[in-house]
């Protein structure tokens, strides 16, 4: 295939013009004196000064980020476990179940998932009196159920890739299983577990449904404040966030780039 | 007397009372129905360069893996140095394996990579750098003691490998198709180095391969394998000269097979009516009883061909030559009997082809004497 | 025999069996499998003005006698009543409808990625995958912006001549396609780029050879070939957008009502435990056929990888 078709390259051309418009367009905006989308009133960064006092917001971003951060750990340690389970220990009995379990919350609505748990947290607080109250625990292992799934995703393929013989070898050579894993399985797979981590937090840092089901009073996390706030209409702070995550998530993918690249032999 | 006792030397397989080094006892290695292993008993002797040979899938590379410990028989036992480590975990067994794959860390460094195994055993670090820097040397492969995996060739690759599973100095060294990975102008090269080095070091080596001329080169015995079953256990030169069966003689190297029954038995002869026609005469020290059906196993290069039948040759076949393929150094004969048959010899081209005299369609005769081949009865 | 199989050393892979099945196992069983029980449980329970809202399902009675109320009325609800009957379907349709869209648009995409030149491959990859990171509800919330009817889209539309009056996008059904569409791609785009690449190039080579002209080739060789990657991300796409609460929330209207949006509305404003419970109960009813589906395809795959 090397003559290129023009029609592919459109649709590519329109798919990417598609998915970053609208963001390109928020950037733009957050930067807008006015408070309206469709006037442009002049440069300003009045928007990231108001974002910067909105003690709301702010408290809220914490939280998430404390959730996501503990939810990213332990997800990482279960979706690892998951799949050693999965790639390691070939068909183990209630295999099907296992996966069955660990497949559907890819997909389950988040309405379903927010639901059940706070009635699970519910009908535990009146039988065992835990969790007390709703807030940060029940948030993070809420997240925890949910994101172990795509870590243990993103670990499986990179533990089925790797070439079975080096666990061997390293066994051979008079490694106990346990050592075995420390020093030759984990140092291979760590790329998968950080980018395991990194998923697992941006799914916290991003989830509102299943959130907004398990928080309880003064815990609100960031997506509940912007929600508040954007069904209200277009509000320029709000542009002012998304500028923000923007560049943080850019800046991340720029080290990586540059990490990668600097990788020796190739 | 003193010839035997060399012999034996040499040789522990011939000495009854020799004690085996590696012994495998009635081993079986069942996967749900399929016997990978099947009931293979396999006595390897002190300093043995041995080989187990057979094409994929006859079990060779799972009767390694019982060795190193990556299986567990369904039942036998294996025994090395007298000491039973069937229920051994391969980090305590005193054997270690080269991969196929090399299986070098590719997160460690090449000196990291031969270290690993020492450090293992909590050799104390002096010690250790010691033994390291002795094996690159031996390899000769210390100026790549800082590099990494992925920055080696693959002959590189090779030696790490080999440094790395010889730095523990095992009692037993496992080869998974040791050269299989390498091109095959090194291959040639690396045979011989291999065989140098294990007697130098003096370590029994086992190794598997698929390669006939791989284990014909290197080893001091052969298990010829198929279906999870040996075959034949012996030196190169008796697997290929003397091959008690079918299988052994059609694997290793190419043969005519000429199938028959027994009509007459002399002293140290038999005389065989082929089914194509004519009469073999063969030497075989087996006896056996008239009329019992066997196949006549000639090797191609064993053959003698001629435009007209000499007077006094036994074993003489009549017939045309179909097809001639020129090698240079040999060409092959392709020839069909009057009986039928198609007969493949080996000529060396002792002179420019093109004044060799033979040609196709032309009518020949082959010869072979009574002690060229074997007589098999199965 | 029997003494060599009880010393067995794989018994030492005992532990390590113990922990990498048990601990996900057990926390998967305790957070999403039993709340499903639960929330069968309180499917069949009774509003209560009690705290929490819904009466027990069971009660002693007196000495040993337990008393058990199920409750079928949220369920006869939900039959009888249209407007559940509607969000049903009209969720079942977006998500069909969407999932169609990401398909048409997603398909070409991952095709032009895949034979894409190598090292081009990786960065147009990316870009797939880098709105993923940034906030979904933000990237929805810029859609307002946009489609409102004195949005960037009507204002631009009106520049150019095409439209006199603004066009009332917003609050409409289109404004969800839109939303999905633009929420779901790289769900669509990920598996089928996954299974393109894996397409051995040769096949195609093979097809003209055989005298088969690029388009028919395509036809009769990469799609059906790439149909595990369509139907993969087809299930990614169209279970999670049939029970979508953000996306009909803020893009939606009233005539775009879907069963998310329903089941938030019943629990947070209505304050109806037992009823919510019975339509996410319903909707799970009605996800088990594509999630079956997309489970089988998923172990068909590992079993010819492995």
């Amino acid at each position: 295939m090397k003559r290129r078709a023009w029609p592919l390259i459109g649709i590519l051309a329109f798919g990417y013009a598609f998915l970053y418009v609208p963001i390109l367009l928020l950037i733009l905006y957050s930067f807008n004196e006015s408070r309206l989308v469709t006037v442009w009133s002049g440069f300003s960064f009045k928007w990231y000064g108001a974002l910067l006092h909105n003690h709301q917001l702010l408290d809220a971003a914490w939280l998430s980020i404390r959730i996501a951060a503990t939810n990213a750990t332990v997800a990482m340690v279960m979706g690892t476990l998951a799949a050693n389970a999965l790639v390691r220990h070939g068909r183990f009995r209630g295999r099907t179940g296992f996966e069955l379990l660990l497949t559907a919350p890819l997909v389950m609505p988040d309405v379903i998932i927010g639901l059940s748990l706070l009635l699970l947290f519910v009908a535990m607080q009146q039988l065992i009196g835990w969790p007390t109250g709703r807030g940060f625990t029940t948030i993070t292992i809420a997240h925890v159920t949910f994101s172990m799934a795509y870590v243990a995703v993103v670990v499986r393929s990179r533990l089925g890739q790797m070439d079975a013989s080096l666990e061997e070898a390293a066994m051979d050579l008079g490694a106990r299983p346990l050592g075995v894993y420390m020093r030759i399985t984990l140092p291979l797979i760590a790329p998968a577990l950080l980018s395991g981590w990194l998923l697992a937090f941006t799914l916290s840092l991003d989830d509102l449904v299943i959130a907004s089901f398990v928080s309880g009073p003064g815990a609100t996390t960031l997506p509940m404040v912007v929600y508040s706030s954007v069904r209200m209409g277009v509000s320029p702070q709000i542009n002012a966030l998304a500028t923000l995550i923007v560049a943080v998530v850019a800046l991340a993918v720029v080290i990586a780039g540059i990490s990668l690249g600097r990788k020796p032999g190739r | 007397m003193a010839v035997t006792t060399d012999r034996r030397l040499l040789e522990p397989w011939q000495d009854p009372k020799a004690p085996p080094y590696l012994r495998i006892d009635r081993v079986t290695k069942r996967f749900g129905d399929l016997y990978a292993v099947d009931d293979v008993s396999l006595n390897i002797f002190k300093g043995e360069f041995f080989s187990l040979l057979g094409s994929s899938g006859c079990g060779k590379s799972t009767l390694l893996r019982l060795l190193a410990g990556f299986e567990y028989p369904t039942s036998g036992r294996i025994f090395i140095d007298g000491v039973d480590v069937t229920d051994v975990p391969p980090y305590s067994r005193p054997v270690n394996m080269m991969f196929q794959s090399y299986a070098l860390f590719p997160h460690m460094t090449v000196e990291q990579n031969v270290e690993f195994g020492l450090k293992q055993d909590r050799i104390p670090k002096k010690e250790r750098q010691e033994r390291v820097g002795e094996m690159l040397d031996l390899l000769k492969i210390t100026e790549l003691r800082k590099r990494r995996p992925d920055q080696l060739s693959g002959g590189q690759r090779q030696r790490v490998a080999l440094a790395r599973s010889l730095a523990k100095h095992p009692k037993l060294l496992l080869l998974d198709e040791p050269l299989g990975a390498l091109d095959k102008r090194l291959r040639e090269s690396t045979q011989f180095e291999l065989v140098n080095l294990q007697e130098r070091l003096g370590i029994t080596f086992v190794t598997v391969t698929h390669d006939q001329e791989e284990a014909m080169t290197m080893s001091t015995r052969i298990a010829v394998m198929d279906a999870g079953q040996i075959m034949q256990v012996d030196t190169p030169t008796a697997i290929y000269e003397f091959p008690n069966c079918r299988f052994t003689a059609e694997f290793i190297g190419s043969v005519n097979l000429f199938e028959g029954k027994v009509i007459e038995r002399e002293a140290d002869q038999v005389l065989i009516e082929a089914h194509h026609g004519g009469t073999l005469r063969m030497r075989s020290f087996h006896p056996h009883p008239l009329g019992t059906p066997v196949t006549v196993a000639i090797r191609p290069e064993k053959m003698r061909l001629s435009e007209a039948p000499s007077p006094d040759g036994v074993n003489q076949l009549r017939g045309i030559v179909e097809d001639i393929a020129y090698l240079g150094d040999v060409s092959i004969y392709r020839i069909r009997s009057n009986g039928g048959q198609l007969v493949e010899m080996t000529l060396t081209n002792h002179q420019p082809r093109t004044e060799q005299a033979l040609t196709w369609e032309q009518a020949v005769s082959v010869e072979w004497s009574p002690t060229s081949g074997v007589v098999l009865t199965e | 025999m029997s003494q060599s199989t009880r010393h067995h050393p794989k018994g030492r892979r005992r532990l390590s069996r113990l922990v990498n099945i048990g601990v996900p196992y057990f926390w998967l069983g305790l957070f999403f499998l039993l709340p499903f029980m639960i929330v069968l449980q309180i499917s069949v329970a009774e509003t209560a003005l009690a705290q929490p809202p819904y009466t027990a399902l069971w009660e002693w009675v007196a000495d040993g006698l337990l008393q058990i109320q199920i409750n079928l009325q949220n369920f006869m609800l939900i039959w009888e009543d249209d407007i559940y009957l509607a969000a049903f379907l009209n969720s079942l349709w977006v998500a069909l409808i969407c999932t169609l869209l990401c398909l048409l648009l997603g398909y070409p995409m991952a095709y032009a990625i895949a034979t894409a030149a190598q090292r081009r491959r990786m960065l147009l990859l990316m870009l797939i995958v880098l709105p993923f990171w940034t906030s979904f509800l933000i990237r929805v919330y810029a859609w307002i912006g946009i489609l409102n009817s004195n949005g960037l889209l009507n204002s631009f539309l009106l520049w150019l001549g095409i439209i006199d009056a603004p066009l009332q996008i917003l609050h409409t059904q289109t404004a969800v396609y839109i939303g999905v569409v633009y929420s779901y791609l790289p769900f669509m785009i990920l598996p089928l780029y996954a299974n393109l690449t894996r397409l051995d190039p040769a096949l195609l080579e093979a097809a003209s050879d055989l005298g088969c002209r690029p388009l028919r080739a395509f036809f009769k060789v990469t799609l059906p070939l790439s149909k595990p990657g369509i139907i993969a991300g087809s299930m990614l796409v169209f279970i999670p957008v049939v029970g979508e609460f953000v996306i009909p929330d803020l893009l939606g209207g009233p005539s775009s009502l879907m069963v998310g949006k329903l089941l938030w509305t019943e629990f947070f404003s209505n304050q109806d435990w037992p009823l919510a419970s019975a339509l996410a109960i319903v909707l799970l009813a009605v996800l088990v056929v594509p999630f079956v589906l997309m489970q089988r395809l998923q172990q068909n795959m590992d079993e010819a990888a492995s």
